[in-house]
């Protein structure tokens, strides 16, 4: 595997390639947005072929302060996602918890030179020094990339936002929320649909959030959103405006042999989302991954262990808050394999196909440029092997939970705190 | 920190606990405590994560359902539970909690006004409906802070203000999407261009300030005073 580190200055808070995995997006806790981008095949270095460099770096959100309700609304970015691109510029929605913003990146490599009322400097000419009229020519320049907010769409949100979802229709997205899901048009900021609304009359009947929301990637009628109870539910918008009742109900019964308090913390869904192919919904809780065919409502075709060996530290676990870490999942680009994350910079992928799953490492010590990444081990108990890790051992400081995987190719994204790795496969 | 428990096999469980208890759980009054400190911590922000909140405020009643359901059944052999007194001591260690919290509601009515056909008030303003509550989930009284937190009562703040004339601030011409189009371009010769629209923003403003003072009869016609907006 080829590595590429690339350090923050502030903590990764999320992680998406492209539709065409050109460009990959980062968003951190101050508010800030890098692109990269990838290069260009070239002859003259066959070897730096594909290697991800900053393509673009802009500020998204700012911290802002709510007089009214006297608190600080965290700039950090929570999700990104792009749009199709449909012409030269890029577009992208970035959203913190409160703000949802169209960001347009666009390349400049020509500017008008020899205007006639301004000098190059932009100062203004003295009229009675001008004596002839010239035109502006356009002129080569060094290729500038502006980020520029083409829209904010505000005031929508009463909770804090946690998922943005672009339609297939590619003129509408939602943002949820904590309780309640808002469609929105890309032209029209000063207003949304609400599509579900799951506040109570009354708020200490108050028991089930909603934590990740996504459209169906081909149907645009169809969405699907989870919650901190384990369930997923899929609702279609053409059967009525509010969605509030759902068309399929997704939830495993509870296996009484592992009940304990914990329970229903680690069965709140911290991820959902759809297979490219759209027939399949994954999800993420504390310690699994979970694929659902859409045909089967009462519990999942296949369940992934991501790091069983917790079940018995939930108590530590819970007092350190580590159990309501959210970790994110993602596909690879046939659907064949899966990803996730977890502590002590691990992340796991799952080859859906095989069965086989490895645990590999986002360490600078582990990832030298063109090294081939070891698999990892974590032992449970009993006699530690010479390459193991005790669980005991184990970081929990040095979580991943952002991951990101290019649409079609083995390129694989991972945040680990202030650091993106960028793992390559190279087939020669 | 983390207590070791004995694990019971199957067979020695009385009637088969629901909740068997996990091999390296602290005792359940400890994650109680813990339970209760967490909570406390969630609903002092201004806004608390919601999701942090739930998941704390179920775990806790899933506690207390277990507890009362020791308190009130037959015991194990050997259940690491105290006997019957000490559970008193824990329902009555919730109670105080409840009524700190309860106390530190009291701050947050002052910046929210009770509205009762909307939202339920705090404990007290209207006893009657709370109290079956009350008996059977004393944990619910935490969540009943949500129901008055000044940020989740959007609809009623709107009411408090609805006879206070905002079309002034209704204006497009202050949305951050209206100037947008004037942010197309940077560099040095787009400065003059802003300069200019925004000096046009401010000469319609003053305008319009100027006519709604006519309209309104507090200024005779002719008299155009010079506004400067930041």
């Amino acid at each position: 595997h080829l590595t590429v580190i690339l350090t923050a200055s502030d903590i990764i808070s999320t992680v998406e390639f492209n539709h065409t995995g050109e460009l990959l997006a980062t968003g951190d806790k101050g508010g800030r947005v890098v692109i990269f981008q990838r290069e260009q095949e070239s002859k003259n270095q066959p070897h730096r072929r594909g290697e991800y460099n900053v393509y673009s770096t802009f500020q998204s959100h700012e911290p802002e302060f709510d007089y009214l309700k006297s608190l600080e609304i965290e700039e950090k970015i929570n999700k990104i996602r792009w749009l199709p691109q449909q012409n030269a510029a890029y577009f992208l929605l970035s959203t913190n918890d409160k703000t949802v913003k169209l960001w347009k990146v666009s390349e400049r490599d020509k500017r008008p030179e020899g205007y006639n009322l301004k000098d190059e400097d932009g100062r203004l000419r003295d009229p009675s020094m001008i004596t002839m009229l010239r035109v502006p020519v356009l002129r080569p320049m060094d290729l500038m990339v502006e980020a520029t907010p083409r829209r904010v769409f505000a005031n929508a949100h009463t909770y804090h936002i946690n998922s943005i979802s672009v339609n297939s229709d590619y003129e509408t997205y939602m943002s949820a929320d904590d309780l309640r899901i808002n469609l929105w048009n890309f032209e029209i900021t000063n207003q949304s649909f609400n599509i579900v609304d799951i506040k109570p009359a009354n708020m200490e009947e108050l028991t089930e959030v909603i934590t990740a929301a996504e459209f169906h990637p081909h149907h645009c009628n169809t969405f699907v959103y989870s919650s901190s109870k384990g369930t997923i539910r899929l609702c279609d918008m053409r059967a009525s405006a509010l969605c509030d009742r759902h068309s399929k109900f997704f939830e495993e019964p509870e296996d009484p042999s592992n009940r304990s308090f914990f329970s229903e913390i680690i069965s709140s869904i911290s991820d959902v989302k759809f297979s490219h192919s759209g027939r399949y919904i994954m999800t993420r809780d504390y310690l699994t991954v979970k694929v659902w065919d859409l045909n089967m409502e009462n519990r999942p075709i296949e369940t992934y262990q991501v790091h069983d060996y917790l079940r018995s530290k939930l108590c530590s676990l819970y007092e350190n808050d580590c159990i309501f870490d959210k970790f994110e999942c993602v596909w690879n680009g046939s659907d064949s394999v899966i990803m996730t994350g977890s502590y002590n910079n691990f992340f796991r992928m799952f080859d859906r196909n095989t069965k086989r799953d490895v645990t590999l490492e986002a360490s600078r010590e582990n990832s030298k440029p063109r090294a081939i990444l070891k698999p990892r081990k974590v032992c449970v108990g009993g006699k530690r092997r010479k390459d193991e890790i005790s669980v005991d051992s184990l970081d929990f400081s040095k979580k991943i939970l952002h991951t990101a995987w290019h649409p079609s190719e083995n390129i694989i994204a991972v945040a680990a705190t202030n650091n993106l790795y960028i793992f390559q496969d190279k087939v020669n | 920190m983390l207590a070791k428990g004995v694990k019971r096999p199957r067979g020695e469980m009385e009637g088969g606990d629901p909740e068997p208890r996990d091999p390296s759980a602290a005792p359940a009054s400890s994650l109680f405590n813990i339970s209760m400190v967490k909570l406390h911590q969630s609903l002092r922000h201004v806004e608390p994560n919601l999701r942090h909140l739930v998941l704390v405020a179920n775990t806790l009643r899933r506690m207390q359902d277990q507890m009362q359901r020791e308190a009130g059944g037959p015991m194990a052999p050997d259940s690491p539970e105290a006997p019957s007194v000490g559970d008193d001591l824990l329902l009555s260690a919730m109670d105080s909690s409840i009524s700190t919290i309860l106390e530190d509601l009291g701050q947050v009515e002052v910046l929210s006004p009770a509205r009762p056909e909307e939202e339920q008030p705090l404990a007290g303003a209207s006893g009657a409906r709370q109290e079956p509550a009350r008996t059977s989930a004393p944990c619910l009284g935490p969540l009943e802070l949500l129901s008055s937190a000044s940020y989740l009562l959007e609809d009623s703040l709107e009411d408090i203000f609805e006879d206070i004339d905002t079309s002034m601030y209704d204006c497009d011409l202050w949305s951050p999407t209206s100037l947008s189009g004037f942010k197309a371009f940077s560099g040095a010769e787009d400065s003059d261009s802003k300069a200019l629209a925004g000096a046009e923003d401010r000469l319609d403003m003053s305008d319009l300030d100027y006519l709604m003072d006519v309209l309104v009869g507090g200024h005779p016609p002719g008299a155009h005073r010079g506004r400067s907006i930041s």
